[in-house]
């Protein structure tokens, strides 16, 4: 009879436990060198970093990508590929106070009309267009008119009685693309 | 010995298939653990499931409830005598509501009861926890207090605070299918009829996500005490957490 509960209570677990995952389906792992796609390989290679780079797959409801992330210069830089190992972006971190400054200006100005009080938590350059002028501009540091250039702000904003944090996306004018509020994972087993 | 040995086997088998210099940690840990156990002193070891169950709300509030038991497997005094028989121990069910103050900050409020041999205990806990993501890991602070009361000892006011990691396995975040690992270090401060004592826990953990509503943890929870009057008394719990999010 225990033995009937028991089976009983873990098939309740696992049925339930197959509803909750339709709630959000986003996944990143480690990938090894071996299993990136030959085309990014070759791309990330013909840029010489020195050192480490780390291999992310990222699994989303519609498509996978794959990601390398490495420091350069003591930069953090994060390059974007679909799942056949295409190009989609390169974005890179870089201080506030860095961005040009009406840019600066523009965006702040929105978030002031969007939030009663807001702190800018991480700002990245995304930079986007043909594999052969990303990489030339990666390679050469110099011109970036054959790209497009966009911001993407991760800021903590207090609006009424809440508190969160949001993912802006700006042009490079500073005006708004897009925004979306980031989902914390649950902390309830490191907080009790 | 023997089934110690295929315990150790056993985390290792876990570390080299997963992330290795996290594992390694995880085994370090165990292993720092189990040195301990051969330390001069008295020692307690047992088993304590868990249940946690946590509860949204609208406006921020959350309320968690958790069923914890604790069994002895054995005790006794370091390479002396040694009890080997089982006795269950107690129960507690607690109660806690909680209020996001801030973007990664709760603070707290519940009521634990304790059945323990027959005698019941109460238990007022006020807390403040706050969770810090970084690349790669996140890292959570509780503050605790808590104020104790039964009708077979003196009321005992502890001060807690409890750091805990969570390091994934695979990624830069634990995802649902994902092993991590989890080390808790807290020091409890208490105070009982004017005697001040300090207990520290050392509790390593391998956890498993299943959504990121269900997760179920297994370790070695050490909780030592009683060394500043010089009658050190270590306890080894095995611990099994179960956290459950409706």
């Amino acid at each position: 009879m225990i033995r009937i509960k028991l089976m009983l209570l873990m098939t309740g677990i696992l049925a339930t436990s197959g509803l909750w995952s339709q709630d959000k389906f986003e996944k990143e792992r480690r990938i090894k060198r071996k299993d990136v796609p030959s085309e990014a390989l070759k791309f990330l290679d013909s840029l010489h970093i020195k050192s480490r780079v780390k291999w992310f797959q990222e699994e989303g409801l519609i498509d996978k990508s794959i990601e390398a992330k490495f420091k350069r210069n003591k930069i953090r830089y994060s390059v974007e590929f679909d799942s056949t190992g295409r190009i989609e972006d390169i974005e890179m971190e870089l201080p506030w106070r860095h961005v040009e400054l009406s840019v600066r200006n523009r965006i702040s100005s929105q978030l002031e009309q969007n939030c009663t009080k807001h702190k800018i938590v991480k700002v990245q350059r995304q930079f986007s267009g043909k594999a052969s002028d990303l990489l030339t501009w990666m390679q050469t540091s110099t011109s970036t008119k054959l790209l497009t250039i966009n911001y993407e702000i991760i800021v903590k904003c207090s609006q009424q009685k809440h508190v969160d944090l949001y993912e802006y996306l700006f042009n490079a004018h500073g005006e708004t693309l897009s925004v979306s509020k980031i989902v914390f994972k649950n902390s309830s087993h490191l907080e009790y | 010995m023997v089934k110690r040995f295929q315990f150790l086997k056993l985390s290792l088998k876990i570390a080299v298939t997963l992330n290795t210099k996290v594992a390694s940690l995880f085994v370090l840990s165990l292993l720092s653990v189990h040195n301990i156990f051969f330390a001069q002193g008295f020692f307690e070891l047992g088993i304590l499931p868990a249940v946690n169950f946590n509860k949204k709300f609208k406006n921020d509030w959350s309320l968690n409830s958790r069923i914890e038991s604790r069994m002895l497997l054995q005790s006794g005094v370091i390479r002396g005598s040694v009890d080997k028989s089982f006795n269950y121990v107690l129960t507690d069910f607690s109660l806690i509501a909680a209020k996001k103050v801030g973007l990664n900050s709760r603070v707290a409020a519940g009521y634990l009861i304790r059945f323990e041999e027959g005698y019941i205990h109460h238990r007022f806990i006020q807390q403040y926890t706050i969770v810090q993501g970084f690349a790669g890991f996140r890292l959570a602070h509780r503050f605790v207090s808590d104020q104790t009361f039964s009708s077979i000892a003196a009321p005992e006011f502890r001060l807690r605070y409890r750091i805990t990691a969570e390091l994934p396995l695979n990624g830069e975040s634990v995802d649902p299918g994902e092993f991590y690992v989890k080390i808790n270090n807290e020091y409890l401060n208490s105070f009982q009829a004017r005697v001040f004592d300090l207990e520290i826990r050392i509790v390593p953990l391998l956890g498993y996500d299943f959504t990121d509503k269900l997760r179920l943890e297994t370790g070695l929870d050490y909780r030592v005490d009683s060394f500043l009057e010089k009658k050190t008394s270590h306890t080894y719990w095995m611990t099994v957490n179960f956290f459950m999010e409706f």
